[in-house]
């Protein structure tokens, strides 16, 4: 295949961007160890690519910065080998350095899946609670009416 | 400044090397968090998930394998930031698998749609062909088309 015709295929861009085969991925090696051109091109094109992606970039919450540092440092930490008592501080100390304070400004919280129901179930007896008390006091209300209705009745012949 | 450059040895052959020293996380996140966010706000439009995956993106291990990629760290972390939101998307679409339309009609197979779908869809160049009826080089050659026009 000739280089402009490779070049124009596309099998570049899909190589750059993580959506070629193994195939294509070979192919491509070989090509740019055996044509200049392509691998001018390359170098072009992840220029480009690069500033395509950088129009849209969106800068992210400063939270998360600092949860990435935490996270590399653990990391780090963890690269460093397994953790032994000959490793430790021997006045038992800990260093605050070692520790990142994060202020954490999300106002999600994660509950268990169990308070779904458990929240729909005290809303339903809440509100059974609430006709039947309403159903009761107009029933007392009622009857209380009713009680002196028939008190009026029983006293009015008298006269 | 590219971190790709040409070295010309003595048998004349031009050789691709990087001539950058290994940037640690915070120094890749200071550099393309922004952009790596985007990507993924463009594949995953929830910014609470976006978020996660941005972290996911720079606490995985292949990120410290750039370092040692033939390309650049951008390219290195599109990549990355592209797979970790795809995979992502993938998971919370499990209920409606890839194959299906989802709702889109596709009225034209122009670089730009066909770009979408692969890239921020997730959509891999077979299925993309497949889905436009198209053949695969033709789909290829859409991206290529789509950076030269992104680009003029």
């Amino acid at each position: 295949m000739k280089t402009q015709q490779f070049i124009e295929s596309g099998i570049l861009e899909s190589y750059l961007l993580g959506m070629s085969t193994d195939e294509e991925q070979h192919q491509v090696n070989q090509m740019v160890m055996t044509h200049s051109e392509i691998s001018e091109y390359l170098v072009r094109f992840e220029k480009n690519i690069q500033n395509y992606f950088l129009q849209s970039a969106v800068p992210p919450p400063a939270d998360v910065r600092e949860i990435v540092q935490f996270r590399s440092n653990k990391t780090d930490v963890t690269k460093k080998g397994n953790h032994t008592y000959y490793d430790m501080p021997k006045d038992n100390t800990v260093k605050k350095d070692n520790y990142l304070d994060i202020e954490v400004n999300d106002t999600y919280i994660k509950v268990h899946k169990w308070w779904r129901p458990a929240f729909v179930a005290v809303f339903i007896l809440s509100k059974v609670f609430l006709i039947t008390g309403l159903y009761y006091y107009f029933k007392a209300a009622s009857q209380e009416d009713e009680i002196q209705k028939l008190r009026t009745e029983i006293a009015s012949p008298k006269r | 400044m590219n971190e790709l450059e040409r070295v010309n040895d003595n048998s004349g052959q031009q050789v691709v090397t990087k001539n950058s020293v290994p940037l640690t996380t915070i120094e890749v996140y200071d550099q393309y968090g922004a952009m790596a966010y985007g990507i993924i706000l463009q594949i995953v439009p929830q910014p609470h998930l976006a978020q996660e995956i941005l972290v996911s993106v720079f606490s995985s291990p292949l990120l410290q394998s750039c370092n040692s990629y033939p390309f650049t760290f951008a390219v290195c972390v599109i990549k990355l930031a592209r797979a970790k939101a795809v995979e992502a998307k993938r998971k919370l679409m499990t209920l409606a698998p890839f194959s299906g339309d989802n709702g889109h009609s596709i009225k034209e197979n122009t670089p730009e749609v066909i770009f979408d779908l692969a890239f921020r869809q997730g959509y891999s160049p077979d299925e993309v062909a497949e889905k436009l009826k198209i053949s695969k080089s033709e789909v290829l050659k859409a991206f290529h088309e789509f950076f030269k026009s992104t680009n003029a």
